[in-house]
């Protein structure tokens, strides 16, 4: 039940990437793979450090602030995937 | 073939498959008999039992022991009278057993699940004493002349298996919990309260697999040579639950195999007890070994007898663990054994069904495996038919609802396509009898859906009809090239259907395999008839003034024209789908998801009772039964009428229904229309695991066929835009709180191909104007294709969701489920194709070089802005792709139809025929600056745009920024051919005139 809040918060974030503009490496398409594996590794990162166990949360572990763990996740997988894509632009421009 | 000869051949087709099926669904006087209907249990009641197959020493689970098991079941069944039952493997090591009109449960379970182990143990040797060690001559022991297996002897199950497990382990030839992996037995227990929890079992992993250990308890190991076995029921206590258990030496002397012709009789010789009894014959080897035995046993007696320890020693039957008899062997009547010759029998404690019980399961044989209950689900006859009753009018109605809104959206085209569905029910109708395919309730929620798939096809050919229609084509024309251009789409959005359908019938549970499979023949069927069969009748009437109309046609007007700025809104679209699944996070994380019983294991009973009962009452008849955590709800419906309730709990298991309801006969009375659906861990985990299996398997396969069908770019969005209808379905279910059974998962794959039908219309006009629009932005590409299709998606959605809504209203409980999630799916589906998929499409392709360099020089030609339509500057550039592809087989010199005249497009061909195009239209090598496409609607009106600039003249070369992926892609129309030269002669054919 954790993945499916973390992966759903990680889409629901990408979403609003549209508003940024298109430098993501691959695209819209990278920024939406940043975003969820951003959310997936940092939400289980999280759950890990609070609990002592790497795992995935279960229906009973699960609780509203861990959908709230892929949060910065999402966000620095977008972040990462942009910057990435402007260090790649100014390479092919050099 | 021309094209009348084939009409007429499909309409004689289709004419001779409605006989047929007219003649399978109601006969033919004197000759056939109308062919019965296939109802499934949900429809006209019975049992259904899931057994997960174990292995035991002398067979491990695998196909043959599994063939054999339900070759025994199905003659234990056909003993007891059932008619049409289905029993067939599920899974890989299951067994579902469907007994139609049964209504006991408990006996059912008896007769189909009891392995029926038969052995014959030696008694005194063998019965281990406190020492742990054999004591024949302790009568505290063995029970001494008159209480051999009598409870009063035994202990309790915990200090048996305590007992035992200190035993070491002997091996032996004819152990019984030795071979096949199996290594001794199993228990779990708490050695606090000295109780047995768990066991036995054949593995630990039986033991502890499901559902980890509880704190306290500790797993016991019974090595082989040592078997536990429960005391034998006094003859005036059948029903007692005993608590007294016997430790013997496994070295059984007979077993089941060596006896044969086992009938019930009764106790009727010199000096019986007019008792019922069960009489049995030797094999040759078991004869032998018999009166060997006897012989040893009443040696030992004479023995005894003069040291004064007892005299008649003993002889034990055992069935499953069970001690049925302990006869003794009188060693002064029978000093060199019995005479087995004549046969032999069980007696003691019998009432006439239970004897007769036991003879045929030994007629039948032992099975090779352990069968263990994991599901049991019990429908009244009642329940079934007010569930098959709501199914039809849920049908019917929706029928009515897709016919009527086809008459008023096409007029007489409708008339032709709910003729189409007419045909399609009447053949899908014989199909369910002929197969026969067995009708359960999710079967009709697939029926019900394929009405709106076939409605669907129509309408995306209507539409395109229409659309060739308002272009300038003759109405024959339009029709022919309607259907020419519109079946791509159709057939790759039905082919996805079925691959999800058929996904699910391989992975999915018995009862949502039936709406697979009636999805599955549906989308087929419904194919032949929506396309073939109504191209055929239209062809036909293509000549007639009833469709000679533009309002016959329902094209009287010039159509909606969709002028919006799709691409430049989609981030408002976005905003509002990240806020929606922003929710649905923050809901799955909150509340979860409320999955049924399906999938985490428990009991749901539906029972009517004859006495006044209230909720708190059954409530305690539950805690004194043991189960603490039910949920009790008062239940008012016609078929139970007022006193009926509805009881889920997640503590009881499959096998201890029965109980609970002798409990609740008890306390209130009968139980009328007792019904029940019990789920035991082990196969809420399978019916879990296999829907996250056929939703990723469903993924994959949707994905692969999309690459290959247009390209792997648009695979992707497709995956996003599914993944988004998924999880906000999953949300709704989170904030509504609607309970996620197996017919949501049904639903949800149902969604992940249904959602692609609008996915699949735009991208397949997206395809066809790529080529065509050789110099415009993608966004504009994508503006213009959802302009042209988004009556006909709106439209195919709203038909859909119209015999959704109609099981959401007249269904019953499992379909109203089902209907659910599909609203709310098919709706996130339409939704996503146009507002998720598209826009991710048009970033991802603007990103290629070649449509980078359209954008900028676009934007460059209109002050740094790109307008949402190509409708001015280069962009604008439209060429024809079918140009120079047909070639005609005669020449144009008369029209289609004279009294209709012939149509711009034809005229147009004239000119081309004629040669003298150069004369009349501007030269642009193939390429037209027009704001109407070839057979296409008229370009929608102008959106506002921002500094627009007055547009350049034409490129030389209107291709020049085109890749040639842009241009060709599988399915799209051929880049023009090369301009005829005077060297190739024109083809000048003779065959009907135009």
């Amino acid at each position: 039940m954790g993945m499916l809040a973390w992966v759903m918060m990680g889409l629901a974030i990408w979403h609003y990437a549209i508003f940024v503009p298109d430098r993501f490496w691959g695209g819209i398409v990278g920024a939406f793979v940043g975003a969820i594996l951003g959310s997936i590794v940092v939400g289980m990162v999280i759950y890990a450090a609070k609990s002592g166990a790497i795992k995935i949360p279960g229906r009973h572990d699960t609780h509203l602030v861990t959908a709230l763990y892929a949060v910065p996740g999402a966000l620095g997988g977008l972040a990462a995937v942009y910057f990435e894509g402007i260090r790649r632009e100014s390479v092919v421009e050099d | 073939m021309t094209d009348r000869r084939r009409n007429a051949f499909v309409l004689a087709i289709v004419v001779g498959l409605l006989i047929a099926s007219l003649v399978i669904e109601f006969g033919f006087p004197g000759v056939t008999k109308a062919k019965k209907t296939t109802l499934g249990l949900d429809l006209k009641g019975g049992v259904e039992l899931v057994y997960q197959g174990e292995p035991t020493a002398q067979s491990p689970v695998d196909s043959t022991s599994l063939s054999r098991a339900i070759d025994i079941i199905r003659q234990r069944v056909d003993a007891i009278g059932v008619s049409q039952p289905e029993i067939q493997t599920t899974g890989n090591n299951e067994i579902d057993v469907a007994l139609p009109a049964v209504k006991d449960a408990t006996t059912a379970e008896q007769q189909v699940g009891e392995v029926a182990q038969l052995y014959f143990y030696d008694w005194e040797p063998n019965v281990i004493g406190p020492t742990g060690t054999a004591d024949p001559t302790n009568a505290s022991v063995t029970g001494g002349l008159n209480g051999a297996g009598n409870p009063a002897y035994g202990v309790s199950l915990y200090k048996a298996v305590i007992l035992a497990s200190k035993r070491p382990e002997i091996k032996r030839k004819s152990d019984t919990t030795l071979g096949n992996g199996i290594d001794g037995i199993w228990y779990l227990v708490n050695e606090k309260t000295q109780t047995v929890l768990r066991g036995p079992d054949a593995t630990q992993a039986a033991l502890t697999g499901e559902s980890p250990a509880p704190k306290g308890s500790t797993v016991i190991h019974i090595q082989p040579g040592t078997v536990i076995v429960q005391a034998e029921t006094p003859n005036d206590q059948p029903d007692t639950k005993l608590n007294s258990y016997y430790v013997l030496n496994d070295d059984p002397a007979l077993s089941g195999k060596d006896i044969k012709n086992p009938q019930q009789a009764f106790d009727n010789g010199a000096g019986g007890t007019g008792q019922p009894n069960v009489t049995f014959d030797f094999t040759s080897g078991g004869r032998k070994t018999f009166e060997a035995v006897t012989k040893r046993i009443a040696q030992r007696g004479a023995q005894t007898a003069v040291l004064g320890n007892g005299a008649n020693q003993h002889f034990a039957i055992v069935l499953d663990n069970r001690l049925i008899s302990v006869p003794s062997i009188d060693y002064t009547q029978y000093p060199e054994g019995i005479d087995a010759a004549s046969g032999s029998e069980i007696s003691g404690g019998f009432t006439i069904t239970s004897a007769q019980t036991l003879a045929q399961l030994l007629q039948t044989g032992a099975l090779p495996i352990g069968l263990k209950l994991i599901s049991a689900e019990q429908v009244s006859a009642t329940l079934g038919k007010q569930a098959l009753n709501q199914g039809l009018v849920a049908g019917g109605v929706g029928f009515v609802v897709v016919a009527v809104f086809l008459l008023l959206f096409y007029r007489v085209l409708g008339m032709i396509a709910v003729t189409a569905l007419l045909v399609y029910a009447l053949y899908f109708y014989a199909l369910i009898k002929m197969i026969p395919i067995t009708l359960s309730l999710p079967g009709i929620a697939g029926l019900i859906l394929t009405i709106g798939v076939a409605a669907d096809a129509n309408i995306v050919i209507f539409e395109r009809v229409k659309e060739e229609f308002r272009g300038g084509s003759s109405i024959g024309r339009a029709i022919a090239t309607g259907y020419k251009r519109g079946i791509a789409a159709i057939i790759d959005a039905n082919v996805v259907t079925f691959m999800t359908a058929f996904i699910l019938f391989v992975l999915a549970t018995a009862e949502v395999k039936g709406f697979a499979f009636t999805l599955g023949i549906g989308t087929l069927v419904s194919l032949f008839t929506a396309v073939a069969a109504t191209q055929a009748i239209l062809g036909v009437m293509g000549r007639s003034r009833l469709i000679g109309t533009p309002s016959a046609l329902g094209a009287k007007d010039r159509g909606r024209r969709w002028s919006y700025d799709f691409m430049g809104a989609s981030k408002w679209f976005f905003s509002l789908s990240g806020t929606i699944l922003l929710i649905g996070a923050l809901a799955i994380a909150g509340h979860g998801l409320n999955f049924g019983i399906d999938f985490q294991s428990g009991t749901q009973i539906k029972t009517a009772l004859t006495q006044p009962a209230t909720e708190n009452g059954i409530r305690q008849v539950m805690i004194a039964s043991g189960v603490s955590d039910a949920q009790i709800q008062k239940v008012t419906s016609k078929a139970l009428g007022k006193n009926a309730f509805q009881i889920s709990t997640q503590k009881l298991l499959p096998a201890n229904v029965p109980k609970i309801q002798a409990a609740l006969q008890k306390r209130f009375g009968n139980t009328v229309n007792f019904s029940s659906t019990s789920i035991g861990p082990t196969f809420g985990a399978t019916v879990a695991k296999q829907a996250i299996i056929a939703i990723i398997a469903s993924l994959l396969v949707i994905s692969v066929y999309i690459a290959l069908r247009f390209e792997w770019k648009y695979a992707i969005p497709v995956l996003i835009a599914l993944m988004h209808d998924l999880l906000i379905t999953a949300g709704v279910y989170s904030l509504t709180g609607r309970q996620v059974t197996t017919s949501t998962v049904a639903a949800l794959l149902t969604i992940l191909g249904y959602s692609l039908y609008d996915t699949i219309i735009v991208f397949d006009r997206v395809r066809e104007n790529v080529p065509r629009m050789p110099r415009a932005a993608f966004s504009q590409i994508v503006n213009r294709s959802m302009s042209e299709v988004l009556t006909r998606s709106m439209a195919t959605t709203f038909c859909t969701l119209l015999p959704i809504a109609s099981l959401l209203l007249f269904g019953g409980d499992t379909l109203k489920d089902f209907a659910f999630a599909l609203l709310v799916g098919v709706a996130s589906g339409a939704y996503s194709s146009i507002f998720i998929a598209s826009p991710v499409l048009t970033h991802w392709k603007e990103r290629e070089p070649a449509y980078a360099r359209r954008r900028a020089r676009i934007a460059a030609e209109n002050g740094g802005v790109v307008p949402p339509y190509a409708l001015t500057g280069s962009a604008a550039v439209e060429v024809d792709p079918t140009k120079g592809r047909r070639r005609r087989t005669g020449r144009l010199t008369t029209p289609d139809h004279p009294e209709q005249g012939i149509s711009r497009a034809e005229f147009q061909e004239l000119v081309q025929d004629l040669d003298v195009e150069e004369s009349l239209t501007p030269k642009t090598g193939g390429v037209r600056a027009s704001r109407t496409k070839r057979g296409g609607t008229p370009a929608p009106a102008p959106a506002p745009a921002v500094k627009r600039k007055p547009a350049p003249p034409p490129a030389a070369d209107p291709r020049a920024d085109a890749t040639p992926e842009d241009v060709v892609m599988p399915d799209a129309p051929k880049p023009p051919a090369k301009p005829r030269t005077s060297k190739s002669k024109p083809r000048r054919g003779h065959g009907r005139p135009r």
